[in-house]
């Protein structure tokens, strides 16, 4: 009963204050409504009515004048900026609709720039989480993309140069013994990585010096695991140390378990197992620690203490001479050795660690956080129109609240208060959706032989860049209704009896301006997306010169099967054979190399008879393949022959070219009969004779013109390849090539079981190899096609409230005999005139930033006329329909009702 | 004008007055205190309802008061106010203030009207 008498006066103080425009306080309303109910009882307890007793208290209350109380408030949280908030909450929720399509539109703006930027952040801008990462640095690898052992320990030998010195290799370990292969990501190290990065480990030990020793040390081979690993296939137990892993056939003993952070030098990638430098050899039987031109590793330092990176180069150049002539690679011709000796070696600064992702992600990240930056400006100028046409409806509240006091200041702060809420509100579910969205866009990125790992927990410059953006794009759409309430004059919209005269033409205006902005970035979203979409299109449908459906691609590996070197390649074709006969087999053949596998072998060669050419361009890609290969790729055959089983050990060594070669080397010539040989010519090598010409297939990269190549006979093998690992292709007869696995497998096991398996469609490849600009086209059309949408709407806005203000004055010309068709000519020209502009404006950038991309791009001009014309002819018509709802509208009003109603 | 502006201060400093005073004693709640003024003023003086509560706040503002949410049992929850140490001196040298002020008055009246 107390409780209700006192929510009641509350409700009735607050209701007072409301009317003077007044704002109080929880703590000050409850104070009031006990006085006030105090004064009820006390006079019934003298004996008044209960209706006269609540007529004294609201005499009372009547009485008081607010002012003093209100002016002083008790608490300054009260009616401070909370009370901003409350009141801004009150006014989101009034026009749910408006709010709600504000808080998607910045949730899906400020989230596609958080998850870019975390991708961003992630890949460029964190520093590896170790001990002093500004000291490391890395010794650029330009040349050979690696360093050979030799060169390593030359460096190590002269230690007194840095403070660590480490070198390691990334490498996917298999974890089955024989039949298909169990991968995991692995890596090759140096002891000195753990020192050098000042990383320990979270249980057990790390290898030291005396694990990292050739064949292993007193513990015999040591591998460290991931703790990711260590969770997964150890659950975590303590035990796990001292447990046995089979790497490659090879059982290790696990001594360590890394902390959960911590995932090597490399940005982009994550290790699960790393084993010591010194394994190689027992791994890779057929590598020798001597090889001068086995370019294998990354080298990374740490840096003195106070060294500069310049300083830590001139040392390093001054030694450079005597590493280079210690490690000079045996047979390699002179014009190479005295190339060797010249270039330099340069260490690069590392604390954000080292990373191939970042070399082919670097640009395509940045045109992505261009184009999200652009959305959130289109979602901008929409909220921004959408907060104006509420603005121009209350402006009649805002100049009551000015003539009763409130100041113009508090007027603005509400406003902003307003939009930075908005804005907030849109930030935290644009979080969330950022969260998922750059997870799921790393997901993207990895490919089944390359893993993916991006460390995208939040940091402080992804917070930073989440309140930056929210704060800055309040104050965009926030600052035009915020200006136009600064201009209310007190009284003035009371007197207007919220009729929109002036204002409504001048706020037409700003929005027509804001339209014209949208629609110009809405052109140079569309015309990235088309660009980027033609693109993908164009490498996706590019003649790859071979049919690559229902092609399954099996890699056979020999590293662990007790077969002499020497029987390798009969091993292998025994596989091939058992294989062909499959039912449901069409055909089936070996090679070295499969087209956009990341593999590639070349040389540099003569020809009989060729055009005469610079040491650069004598340069071909080479492959072996077996009798039956362009069969089963589905090679066109230009001229002469293809390989037979007649092409075998003690026959004349044959070649077979594409037609890339014989433009390059042969002008074009028909090249069946001439002999090629390797460049320079070594007096022991017997030349092979083309006998057959192919027609040009994609080999290393999908973007690269087709290179000269040359095949060369699996079954004479003559030349000293590494057999260790060779390729069985197979062409299926209907089915897909991912239902033969298993009977594939079992034949290959019937040949022999030990010869590990890794099963991979060439379709997957191909696939594979355009995860880049997959994902570039997903987003460009994915945002493109936002914007358009975004622009839709605003134009859509703008035009209606054209329309509904105008309504009076298209009554009056239908009352006149205007035809309807007339009023939407009326009502589209005005529409047509700010796309118009929008296009002309959004053309024109678009045709100066696409130079930007240029790189990106294949097959077509960064100005390509057809993509600029088609977007503008897009935007266009999403401008057509977005004017036309309004203007049929128009057209269907009724002039006596509207000449009644004025 | 000028002389109605300085008995405005004047009630003013004097309503700040009789709000300490009767907090000298006891701590009270807002309704108990308007009630004392009204009885033991017999009436002559009364404060507008929101002006005491301003009052009140203006002195807490100036920590010479303290008010504090009591619940006690059998009554609602009520804001009790205190007087605090500075609060105590503010009054004594008020009090003094008001004493020489009414000597002042009274001599001045008695030399004019002697």
């Amino acid at each position: 009963m107390r409780d209700r008498d006192l929510r009641r006066w509350r409700s009735l103080v607050r209701a007072r204050a409301e009317r003077e425009w007044r704002e109080l306080s929880v703590e000050v309303v409850d104070e009031l409504a006990c006085h006030l109910a105090d004064l009820h009882a006390d006079a019934i307890a003298r004996g008044a009515a209960d209706d006269e007793a609540q007529q004294i208290a609201l005499d009372t209350l009547n009485a008081a004048s607010f002012l003093e109380l209100s002016k002083r408030p008790r608490s300054r949280r009260g009616v401070g900026y909370g009370h901003d908030v409350r009141i801004a909450l009150r006014q989101l929720t009034a026009t749910p609709i408006v709010s709600a399509v504000a808080v998607l539109s910045l949730a899906l703006g400020i989230g596609a720039n958080t998850a870019i930027f975390s991708l961003v952040n992630s890949l460029s801008l964190r520093v590896l989480p170790v001990k002093e990462p500004q000291r490391l640095a890395i010794l650029d690898a330009q040349d050979n993309g690696a360093w050979t052992y030799p060169i390593l320990e030359e460096l190590r030998r002269r230690s007194q140069l840095f403070d660590g010195i480490f070198a390691w290799d990334t490498q996917r370990f298999d974890l089955a013994n024989g039949g298909v292969t169990e991968f995991v990501d692995g890596a090759w190290a140096t002891a000195g990585l753990f020192d050098t990065l000042g990383v320990g480990p979270l249980v057990g030990r790390t290898f030291t010096e005396a694990d990292d020793v050739r064949g292993g040390g007193p513990d015999g081979p040591v591998a460290v695991i991931s703790h990711t690993f260590w969770q997964r296939r150890f659950g975590g137990a303590a035990d796990a140390i001292g447990t046995r892993l089979t790497l490659e056939g090879i059982p290790f003993t696990v001594v360590g378990v890394m902390p959960p952070g911590f995932f090597g030098p490399d940005v982009g990638r994550r290790f699960d197992v790393i084993v010591p430098v010194g394994m190689l050899t027992t791994i890779r039987p057929e590598r020798t620690f001597e090889q001068r031109d086995y370019w294998w590793l990354s080298v990374m330092v740490r840096l003195k203490a106070g060294q500069s990176v310049d300083q830590a180069n001139d040392a390093l150049r001054s030694l450079q001479p005597q590493i280079r002539e210690a490690t000079l690679p045996t047979h390699w011709p002179a014009v190479d050795l005295a190339q060797y000796l010249k270039a330099p070696l340069t260490l690069v600064p590392a604390a954000t660690g080292n990373s191939s992702l970042r070399g082919r992600y670097e640009r395509p990240l940045l045109t992505i956080m261009v184009v999200v930056v652009l959305v959130l400006l289109i979602a901008c100028a929409n909220i921004a129109n959408l907060l104006l046409a509420r603005a121009t409806a209350r402006r009649h509240e805002w100049s009551v609240r000015l003539a009763l006091g409130a100041s113009r200041w508090r007027l603005v702060r509400l406003l902003l208060t307003e939009s930075l809420l908005l804005s907030a509100i849109g930030a935290g579910i644009g979080f969330l959706v950022a969260r998922w969205g750059s997870q799921l866009l790393v997901a993207q990125l990895s490919t089944q032989t390359n893993t993916v790992f991006l460390d995208l927990s939040v940091d402080w410059r992804v917070l930073a860049f989440t309140t930056g953006t929210t704060v800055i794009t309040a104050l965009l759409f926030g600052v035009a209704p915020a200006y136009r309430a600064a201009g209310v004059a007190p009284m003035e919209a009371i007197k207007e009896q919220g009729r929109n005269t002036g204002t409504g033409a001048s706020r037409l205006s700003l929005a027509s301006a804001l339209v014209v902005v949208q629609v110009a970035l809405s052109v140079i979203l569309v015309v990235a997306a088309a660009l980027f979409l033609r693109t993908f299109t164009k490498l996706a449908t590019l003649d790859v010169g071979f049919d690559h459906d229902r092609v399954l691609v099996v890699t056979m590996s020999a590293e662990r099967a007790p077969i002499a070197p020497a029987q390798r390649m009969a091993v292998f074709e025994r596989a091939r054979q058992a294989v062909a006969a499959l039912p449901g087999v069409h055909s089936a053949a070996l090679s070295f190399v499969t087209p956009l596998s990341g593999h590639n072998w070349g040389n540099r060669l003569e020809v009989s008879g060729g055009v005469a050419l610079d040491d650069s361009r004598r340069s071909a890609l080479r492959n072996q393949v077996s009798a039956g290969f362009f069969e089963t790729y589905g090679q066109r055959l230009v001229s002469g022959r293809v390989f037979t089983d007649r092409d075998r050990t003690g026959s004349p060594p044959v070649a077979v070219v594409n037609e890339a070669f014989a433009r390059r080397f042969l002008n074009g010539a028909n090249p069946i009969g001439h002999t090629l040989r390797r460049y320079p010519v070594r007096a022991d090598e017997a030349p092979l004779e083309i006998v057959g010409m192919v027609g040009d297939a994609v080999y290393r990269r999908l973007r690269d013109p087709v290179p000269p190549t040359v095949y060369s006979s699996a079954a004479q093998s003559i030349d000293d390849l590494p057999t260790v690992e060779y390729n069985l292709n197979v062409r299926t007869a209907a089915r897909s090539p991912a239902l033969l696995t298993r009977s594939v497998a079992d034949a290959i096991a019937s040949v022999d079981k030990d010869l590990a398996l890794t099963f991979r469609p060439l379709s997957d490849q191909i696939s594979a190899a355009l995860t880049q600009e997959r994902i570039v086209a997903i987003l460009a059309g994915f945002f493109g096609a936002l914007a358009l949408l975004l622009a839709g709407l605003g134009l859509y806005g703008v035009t209606s409230y054209a329309v509904s203000r105008r309504r009076t004055e298209i009554g009056i010309r239908m009352a006149l005999g205007a035809a309807p068709a007339g009023v939407v000519q009326l009502v589209l020209s005005r529409v047509s005139m700010l796309v118009g502009l929008g296009v002309l404006i959004g053309a024109g950038i678009s045709s100066w930033a696409s130079q930007f991309v240029a790189t990106l791009l294949y097959g077509l001009e960064p100005r390509d006329p057809a993509t600029l014309v088609g977007s503008a002819a897009v935007l266009a018509a999403v401008g057509a329909i977005a004017g036309w709802l309004p203007a049929r509208r128009a057209s269907r009003i009724d002039p006596a009702v509207v000449l009644r109603d004025s | 004008m000028e002389f109605a502006g300085a008995i405005r201060e004047a009630k003013k400093g004097a309503a700040e007055l009789v709000v300490l005073a009767f907090l000298d004693d006891e701590p009270r709640h807002g309704y108990e205190l308007a009630q004392l003024i009204e009885e033991r003023s017999g009436g002559a003086l009364t404060f507008n309802f929101a002006s005491l509560y301003a009052t009140l706040y203006k002195l807490e503002e100036r920590k010479w008061i303290q008010g504090r949410w009591v619940e006690k049992a059998g009554q609602r929850r009520r804001r009790y106010y205190k007087i605090t140490d500075e609060g105590r001196e503010v009054l004594a040298a008020q009090r003094k203030e008001w004493r020489l002020f009414f000597e002042l008055i009274r001599d001045l009246a008695g030399v004019r009207y002697a």
